[in-house]
């Protein structure tokens, strides 16, 4: 560690304070208005969300301050994303700029042992959702198309489970997918997501759970409406039915019980969000039918 | 279902206007949802209902039905039924 970052000032998640006050010795902070000005810089150890505010917090208010993730999770990728997703008067707020990006990201695998097995999976779906709405976005490239390929020949062999190879994967995903869209599984999380742990607050909805959970019927949704997932996945290699058997371990039957009135309720919203219209097919208003219809 | 009915229909299901909105020489900037995503939108419908693809050109050049109709017909797909 330089003696510039032992003064860095340190904001945990929950789950990570402890490990991060001991490894970490500068002042904890509980939030990023209380760190010093003194601080020459911040260590952040936690998930999407925190990540995603610091590195606005630093662009937008202290951009010369230093700025450090450790992410405790993998799935988001925003340690080495230029996109920002903030909660923001009850709904999402995205902006993209370079001077998001952090100065440095440390990969911890101690912190994995504090994630459960639920979560987890999560974050594995979260992975697999970036990659294929990347895949199939209409504002990809064939170049890009050729690397999300690759990736995916990557990820197939990895266990839906902890594994610290999770984070290299997880952030490739991210910076692939910035380079083109996602589409209706994020439009849906997006909308939904701060509405369902309001409803639901101890059944570990996050952004990470709804992606995995709604893979499976955004996936045959878009294979319903067009041939292109087929169609690309034999053009770039890919295994249709390798990476199609992985979506019913992600999916959960009654968690997707509890999602369904709120997709419903919120329909024409989801519609015109801006992840929904850049969705590989096209999600027209009567799709609706198809969710309430589906079953795994 | 003729072309120009298979038209509306996408209008309707990209822009979420309604039926008796559509016009050919409905433009662009008469519609409030034909923003830069929804130059996306049309682009991926047009693909899925007539099975042409635009490039990247025409996707930029249309502003209005009229464009996407003259697009369409220069790859063989008519407009002028009865």
């Amino acid at each position: 560690m330089s003696l510039n970052m032992a003064a860095y000032a340190v904001w945990a998640g929950t789950g990570a304070r402890e490990a991060a006050w001991r490894r970490f010795p500068g002042p904890a902070v509980p939030g990023l208005e209380e760190i010093p000005h003194s601080a020459p810089g911040l260590v952040v150890l936690g998930g999407g969300r925190m990540m995603d505010e610091a590195k606005y917090f630093r662009a937008r208010r202290r951009p010369q301050m230093g700025l450090v993730l450790v992410p405790s999770l993998w799935g988001s990728g925003a340690e080495r994303s230029p996109i920002v997703v903030l909660n923001r008067d009850g709904a999402k707020y995205i902006e993209t700029d370079t001077a998001f990006l952090p100065d440095a990201v440390i990969y911890w695998p101690e912190l994995l042992r504090t994630i459960s097995e639920e979560r987890a999976r999560h974050a594995c779906g979260d992975v697999w959702s970036h990659v294929l709405e990347a895949f199939l976005s209409p504002l990809g490239t064939e170049e890009l198309y050729g690397e999300l390929a690759a990736l995916m020949q990557q990820l197939l062999r990895l266990p839906l489970a902890t594994d610290e190879r999770w984070f290299e994967a997880s952030a490739c995903a991210c910076e692939l997918q910035s380079k083109a869209s996602v589409g209706l599984i994020h439009g849906i999380a997006h909308v939904l997501e701060l509405q369902i742990i309001a409803q639901y607050p101890e059944s570990g909805w996050g952004h990470a759970k709804l992606c995995s959970v709604l893979l499976q019927p955004v996936m045959e949704l878009n294979r319903r409406n067009s041939g292109k997932w087929v169609e690309r996945a034999a053009q770039y290699g890919i295994d249709d039915e390798a990476v199609s058997a992985l979506w019913g371990p992600l999916h959960e039957a009654e968690a997707y019980r509890q999602v369904l009135p709120l997709l419903k309720q919120n329909w024409p919203q989801i519609l015109r969000d801006r992840c929904s219209r850049t969705n590989g097919t096209l999600i027209r208003p009567q799709a609706i039918q198809f969710f309430e219809e589906w079953q795994a | 279902m003729t072309n120009i009915e298979k038209l509306t229909n996408l209008a309707v299901e990209v822009f979420l206007i309604d039926p008796s909105e559509f016009r050919r020489d409905l433009r662009r900037d008469e519609v409030g949802t034909w923003d830069s995503l929804g130059v996306v939108s049309l682009a991926v419908g047009v693909q899925e209902t007539f099975g042409y693809h635009f490039t990247q050109d025409e996707a930029l050049s249309v502003k209005s039905f009229a464009d996407v109709i003259r697009i369409l017909e220069q790859h063989g797909i008519p407009f002028d039924e009865p």
